[in-house]
């Protein structure tokens, strides 16, 4: 995984919404075809297509991974496509797998779409589905967890050893939230931003967590298309250049989860990223934030050293993240201002890195944004994966 | 709308077998390997440290403090609810092992970090789940 060997030049994506009437077919369709005019290629130079897999959903996944999408959208160019999985580490994953395929001379061109629909999915699927993601069916789940309650477990530890108040949690959904209302493609594309107050008068769901610091499952999807950082140079495009990237596998199981090699975790990763892309902390000019839940945003802040350490929910509490603050953070509002879109919200995040650098973000635009920190996450937290993107070369 | 609300069991694997049917007579056992003397948990076909398949179990002493917990309220399965609110919690064995279980016997708001419990074991479909309770000083 080299500096500068992949480039995003293209990005589509259609609103997130509750909205069962749009089709998974539909998403799929407009959001490509967005990519790829985007990227000023014809639908024919798309040569590789590697699939976010659309998590909950086995029909959809079953038709995209026996190669349905280049023929449905009549992609004449294309060799070969896979969908992958690695929850939501899919698309740093899907990533990686463009890079080797446009490294080894597989394709030039190699676009990456994503789509979830939970809208039409039975409620009791849908449930059962949550209860058992990322948790163990022998040693977690008969004891009633959930993944909220997975997160209730990591947050009460983290504010019983740095002395995080509730308030100072619920800012960061403030903070999430001011971004999201400022984004069209978020469910609260203009909404009111909860106060901390409104966050946590909502309805206790498990300790320490409050309904407004938990997710909205809702309908997505994006697409990008990705050439060689060469090729990239070459079109004289916008462009969204991938300059560093380190990963950890922490475990599948969260209770052998060891908390604090995950917070050592997201800091090394986050140096040796920066290290390969030649930049240091403070050239970022975007923290682009996955971790779906907001309780864990204050760990990541002190890992990344962009708070001190016990400080993380203060700077989110003197709105230091919020729009309009001195440092830039998960500017779709992560999967609580997004909604979430199962895996697809890492997906989304990354088109955020790609229209941020390539200063496509409007209102929400960071000034003179010119290096990007992006990490993912998959399953319940079984890894992290940083990366650092540049808007050039 | 129709969920399933039958209560799940573990899924058990062969080389688990051995700690389920201790609970069921009142034992906690920790897998331990013979030839690095990890202490293993959960239980594993191989030692996850030296891969060594020479494997053998010891009983716990049953004591353990809390590391973190969450109490549920709501949102959690329908097949739960009846048992709302109940406490999730990891729990760190004297032996130094960490697991999942419920603290159950007090009231949520007496629940904290670092309290000492012991295991107590609660029947469900022919298993017994060690839940921890505290311990009364």
């Amino acid at each position: 995984m080299g500096r500068g060997k992949i480039a995003i030049i293209g990005i589509g994506e259609v609103p997130t919404a509750i909205m069962p009437e749009r089709k998974p077919w539909d998403i799929i369709y407009d959001t490509c075809m967005q990519a790829v005019n985007d990227s000023g290629l014809h639908k024919n130079d798309i040569e590789g297509v590697v699939i976010v897999s659309p998590q909950a959903q086995p029909r959809l996944t079953g038709e995209l991974s026996f190669g349905k999408l280049p023929e449905e959208l009549g992609l004449k160019g294309c060799r070969d496509t896979v969908l992958c999985n690695a929850g939501g580490a899919s698309t740093s994953n899907c990533l990686r797998l463009a890079e080797q395929w446009i490294e080894s001379g597989v394709a030039k061109a190699v676009l990456i779409p994503h789509v979830t629909v939970h809208s039409t999915i039975p409620i009791p699927e849908l449930v059962n589905f949550f209860a058992q993601a990322g948790v163990d069916l022998q040693w977690e789940y008969p004891f009633g967890s959930t993944y909220n309650i997975i997160m209730g477990l990591i947050a009460n530890r983290y504010m019983h050893d740095t002395g995080c108040t509730p308030e100072e949690m619920a800012s960061v959904v403030t903070a999430l939230r001011s971004w999201a209302a400022r984004d069209p493609n978020s469910l609260f594309y203009g909404k009111e931003v909860p106060s901390v107050e409104k966050v946590l008068a909502s309805d206790l769901l498990n300790t320490p967590l409050h309904k407004r610091e938990s997710n909205v499952l809702a309908d997505g999807g994006c697409a990008m298309v990705v050439v060689s950082g060469k090729d990239a140079k070459k079109m004289k495009r916008p462009a969204a250049y991938k300059l560093g990237e380190s990963a950890r596998y922490f475990s599948g199981c969260p209770v052998l989860r060891d908390f604090n090699k995950v917070g050592k975790g997201f800091r090394v990763t986050a140096q040796e990223a920066m290290v390969k892309a030649g930049i240091t902390k403070e050239d970022v000019n975007l923290w682009n934030i996955y971790l779906a839940y907001p309780l864990a945003h204050p760990i990541m802040a002190e890992a990344l050293e962009v708070a001190p350490t016990g400080q993380g929910g203060k700077y989110f509490a003197l709105g230091r993240m919020s729009f309009g603050g001195d440092i830039p953070w998960s500017t779709i509002g992560d999967a609580p201002g997004r909604g979430h879109t199962g895996s697809g919200v890492s997906a989304a995040t990354y088109v955020e890195t790609a229209r941020q650098l390539m200063g496509k973000a409007l209102e929400r635009q960071v000034k003179d944004c010119r290096y990007v920190y992006q990490n993912t996450s998959g399953g319940s937290g079984f890894n992290n994966i940083a990366t650092i993107w540049g808007r050039e070369l | 709308m129709e969920f399933e609300m039958t209560k799940p069991v573990p899924e058990v694997q062969p080389w688990s077998t051995r700690f389920w049917e201790g609970t069921k007579q009142g034992k906690l056992l920790i897998q331990v390997c013979k030839d690095c003397k990890a202490k293993i948990f959960y239980p594993r076909k191989y030692c996850p440290e030296c891969w060594s398949g020479n494997l053998d179990w010891i009983e716990a002493s049953g004591r353990a403090t809390i590391y973190t917990f969450s109490t549920a309220y709501s949102m959690v399965e329908p097949k739960f609810m009846d048992e709302l609110p109940y406490t999730i919690a990891y729990v760190e064995l004297l032996e130094g092992i960490r697991m999942m279980t419920r603290i159950v016997e007090c009231k949520p708001e007496d629940i904290k970090i670092g309290m000492e419990v012991e295991v107590v074991f609660v029947e469900r479909s022919g298993f017994a789940l060690p839940y921890f309770r505290p311990i009364k000083k």
